[in-house]
């Protein structure tokens, strides 16, 4: 066991070394290799997993590497900082380093294990391995179009294997110390990423993302700091924090974990830095928004839901992503360019997933584990979808797609089958949101105002969404009836192989979900929440899980309606009738229109000023507690 | 058992209890405008007739979502009836709205294309109402299934009144009549969506208004509990209360509309939220 969790670090980092020195067919060969036996070692270790976590310890060499890796890291950062004369780089990153160097003097050497692996952390290999995977696979075609050096196509790639591997490690890191330099190591890759087109405004983004991580990484130095300097932690280390935070009750050091993850996940104020990342080739935007970095975000407060839970941190978590729900999503209404509105929504989302953690009962967290999944396959597929029309139809507003319908029928599917899966029955992403609603109804007397005014933000965001979504989709799908016989467009055997397993991935994930809710889904919750395992029962044609009952006959009957229903309405003709052109009352001048447009420029600096205020009152919060 | 063939028959002949509801309508409107107005059988002779129309269509998918949608949204029916989850009833009703609104931009119909981006805004503007309803509801009977609103001794409406009030504040979006009815306004849109729809084709999105006169009328008929009767005349209250509204008012713009429902009906429900949650009545 314990090496296979190994051969999960090791594997990309050596495949991420050898794409370097291959030659283009090789590495094309290797790339798809390590994605299936990647994927294949995360989908066996959840097969092998039991209730008890995997704990175990490296060599204490490694210890020393990790320091001296730290302290490269910063330093190449304040590196970038000051040539670049950026002042809040490396600011930050002074301060970081002598918070640090502080630290390692301080700290007294009791640890003995630094990896912990439960069901939880085999969850987020599962979803960063595969994934990633498809995008490694997908970004072989992708470079290969873009205009750049042959070094540069390979560096790409081999940036991706080891982001990979250091979402890998993140997610088995049990070591504080550890846990912070992958966290700044993921940092860096999408520094590195978003800066990759090196034009200014690459340049520029990607400072940005760097600056507003730094806060996330010198929120984690925090966080070790008040453990070591507590005389009832002492040991800088989650498992460690987890099992004596509720009898120790200081919360400080959990509400500066809180704040990592949430900037991590772009929640106001820092949202900029995921918006900002839209300039990187749309393989990089598919990564950060599907699978990994912002999938940080709702994997630390998972982690930390056992204690953080009915706390006031929580409760100013659960507002603030509350907030951020129904902030970003009107702030997504007032853009025009596709991977814009993405971005807004998938921010909007990790708010969900952020709540439904922070919630943390056992149904709740299983919301979040349900929304973190079917999130990442639909946000992949639709972010992949964006790359093909940059790519092959060179469209990036929704206002220019008012052709796709007609050029590229098989890409406007999967759009559409992207968004509807993000919010309608009987997906899994709908599934999700809908245990959120209820959930937060149960335990919505609980919190009193806030629980009913967290309700309405949910109700009223996710209205909003839908509102998007359709727009959107609107823009691209009209087609005149001279084009009435559909015939797909031609795409790459990697773009096309890419897109299809996705479709797929996503259409099993929903239909096998009521195996997945008692076999995956609530085991994961279990072994987070370390609560007991919540039962999933069939009464009848109902799955009941907790209070939830899901009826089966019509989320089945959904099924048909809706993904099929589409399908079918693509190809479907009719005989003996008659085509005409549109009537349109007769109109014989052209008309154009679009679609509405919300401007947000006057509400996003209240936006951001509601966030920094939530963010310090998780601080003052904890503080006073 | 008597129950569940009554709930059978209501699933079967809810289209024709549509019609028949729209018939009406279409007489008591008149009525109130010193006219005579058709036949209540008027909505069923004009099925007929379109029955008999040349077929025409602009694409194929554009007529099968059409279909499509009167299929849903008879089935998002037929689930309120057999008293499902709320907030599956809510979404299932979402999917069928969806399926419309994707109809009404499959087409290059400038016409068109304005319906269903008014239908959109629509859904904007009364789902977050109809969710925050659906949570009292659990808040008060302790499930969120539909059923035990139906089987509730006292009626719902004595213990959430303000949301019925939102309820009603809502229903004219819902049911596309004046003052908001911005989707389908023909002097400014021309139908909307159904435009580009005709005969047979046209058929199924003209009866699936008569089956969203069901589902408006179910959602009020609910707020009576197990009391039918009283049931029976919340709908014929609210039923005149829409009509006379209908005829009395002049359409408002879509940001009026999204104002008011943001403004009036959503903080009405939310009211109605916090009292069943601090359970004051």
């Amino acid at each position: 066991m314990i090496a296979l969790i190994e051969s999960l670090f090791l594997i990309p980092i050596t495949v991420s070394a050898l794409l370097l020195i291959l030659p283009k067919t090789a590495a094309r060969f290797l790339t798809i290799l390590a994605t299936l036996v990647l994927s294949a070692i995360a989908v066996y270790l959840f097969t092998q997993a039991t209730s008890r976590p995997i704990q175990f310890a490296v060599s204490p060499i490694v210890n020393q590497i990790v320091m001296i890796a730290d302290f490269l890291l910063l330093l190449f950062v304040i590196g970038a900082g000051v040539k670049q004369k950026n002042i809040l780089v490396w600011v930050l990153a002074i301060v970081q380093l002598v918070v640090l160097g502080y630290l390692t003097t301080k700290k007294t050497e009791t640890q003995s294990t630094q990896f912990y692996v439960d069901k939880l952390s085999i969850f987020m290999f599962i979803l960063v391995n595969v994934i990633s995977g498809v995008i490694a696979v997908y970004s072989l075609q992708y470079i290969d179009e873009e205009k750049c050096s042959v070094f540069r196509k390979k560096y790409f790639l081999n940036t991706i294997f080891w982001f990979i591997a250091a979402m890998n490690l993140l997610a088995a890191a049990d070591n504080m110390e550890y846990f912070y330099l992958f966290f700044e190591l993921t940092t860096l890759a999408s520094y590195l990423f978003i800066r990759f087109r090196k034009d200014d405004e690459s340049k520029k983004n990607a400072l940005t993302a760097l600056w507003m991580n730094q806060i996330g990484g010198l929120a984690i130095l925090g966080a070790i700091a008040y453990t070591i300097f507590t005389a009832q932690y002492g040991n800088p280390s989650f498992s460690d924090l987890i099992a004596k935070g509720n009898t120790v009750a200081i919360i400080l050091p959990f509400a500066f974990l809180c704040i990592a993850g949430l900037v991590k996940g772009a929640q106001y104020p820092f949202n900029k830095w995921l918006i900002g990342a839209m300039v990187a080739p749309t393989p990089v935007s598919a990564l950060l928004h599907s699978s990994t970095m912002v999938k940080i975000a709702p994997y630390i407060i998972l982690r930390i839901s056992p204690v953080i839970k009915g706390t006031p941190v929580a409760t100013v978590v659960i507002c603030l992503t509350a907030f951020v729900f129904v902030a970003a999503a009107i702030g997504a209404l007032a853009q025009d360019t596709f991977k814009k509105i993405l971005a807004h929504s998938t921010i909007a989302l990790l708010a969900l997933m952020i709540l439904m953690a922070a919630v943390g009962t056992p149904v709740a967290v299983t919301a979040a584990l349900i929304l973190i999944l079917f999130h990442g396959l639909s946000k992949c597929l639709l972010f992949l979808n964006a790359g093909v029309l940059e790519h092959v139809f060179h469209m990036k507003e929704t206002s220019d797609m008012s052709k796709m319908g007609e050029v590229g029928p098989y890409t406007v599917l999967v759009v559409a089958i992207g968004f509807m899966s993000l919010l309608l029955p009987p997906f899994g992403a709908f599934v999700g949101k809908w245990f959120s609603i209820e959930t937060i109804g149960s335990v919505a007397s609980g919190f009193k105002i806030v629980g009913a005014l967290v309700l309405v933000c949910i109700a009223t965001g996710g209205a909003v969404l839908s509102l998007l979504y359709f727009k959107v989709l609107g823009a691209m799908i009209s087609r005149t009836g001279e084009s009435d016989k559909v015939k797909f467009e031609h795409v790459h055997p990697i773009y096309g192989s890419t897109l299809n397993f996705l479709l797929f991935a996503l259409l099993i994930c929903t239909i096998a979900l009521p195996w997945l809710l008692p076999y995956y889904f609530t085991q994961v919750a279990a072994d987070a929440t370390g609560l007991t395992l919540i039962p999933v029962v069939m009464e009848g044609t109902n799955i009941c899980i907790g209070s939830i009952h899901l009826p089966l006959i019509p989320l089945l009957i959904a099924l048909l309606l809706l993904p099929l229903g589409i399908i079918v309405g693509m190809f479907v003709r009719f005989k003996n009738v008659d085509r005409v052109k549109e009537y349109m009352c007769g109109e014989k001048i052209e008309y154009n229109f679009s679609s509405f447009y919300f401007s947000t420029d006057k509400a996003s600096a209240y936006f951001v000023a509601i966030g920094i205020l939530f963010f310090v009152s998780i601080l003052l919060v904890a503080f006073f507690m | 058992m008597n129950n569940s063939i009554i709930q059978i028959l209501l699933i079967v002949l809810a289209p024709v209890l549509g019609g028949l509801i729209y018939g009406i309508e279409r007489k008591v409107k008149a009525r109130m405008q010193r006219r005579i107005g058709p036949p209540v059988l008027q909505p069923f002779y004009d099925f007929l007739k379109l029955m008999d129309k040349r077929k025409m269509m602009v694409h194929s998918t554009h007529a099968f979502l059409g279909i499509l949608h009167f299929v849903s949204l008879w089935f998002a029916l037929a689930v309120l009836i057999m008293g499902g989850d709320f907030i599956l009833i809510i979404f299932l009703h979402l999917l069928a709205t969806a399926l419309l609104i994707l109809a009404g931009f499959s087409t290059r119909s400038i016409f068109s294309h304005l319906g269903a981006n008014r239908s959109a805004i629509s859904v904007l503007a009364y789902e977050p109402v109809l969710v925050i309803i659906a949570v009292s509801a659990y808040m008060l009977t302790g499930s969120f299934n539909v059923s035990e609103i139906y089987a509730s001794t006292t009626p719902v409406i004595l213990k959430m009144p303000l949301a019925f009030v939102a309820l009603l504040a809502i229903l004219p979006i819902k049911l596309k009549k004046s003052p908001f009815d911005i989707s389908e306004a023909h002097q400014e849109v021309v139908g909307g969506v159904e435009l580009e729809y005709s005969g047979i084709f046209y058929e199924a999105v003209y009866t699936s208004k008569w089956l969203d006169y069901m589902f408006c009328y179910l959602l009020v008929f609910m707020f009576a509990g197990n009391n039918w009767l009283l049931g029976l005349g919340l709908v014929a209250l609210t039923f005149i209360y829409i009509n006379a509204l209908d005829n009395s008012t002049a359409r408002v713009n879509y940001k009026q509309m999204l104002r008011f429902s943001f403004w009036v009906a959503l903080p009405m429900a939310f009211l109605n939220l916090l009292m069943t949650m601090f359970h004051l009545l």
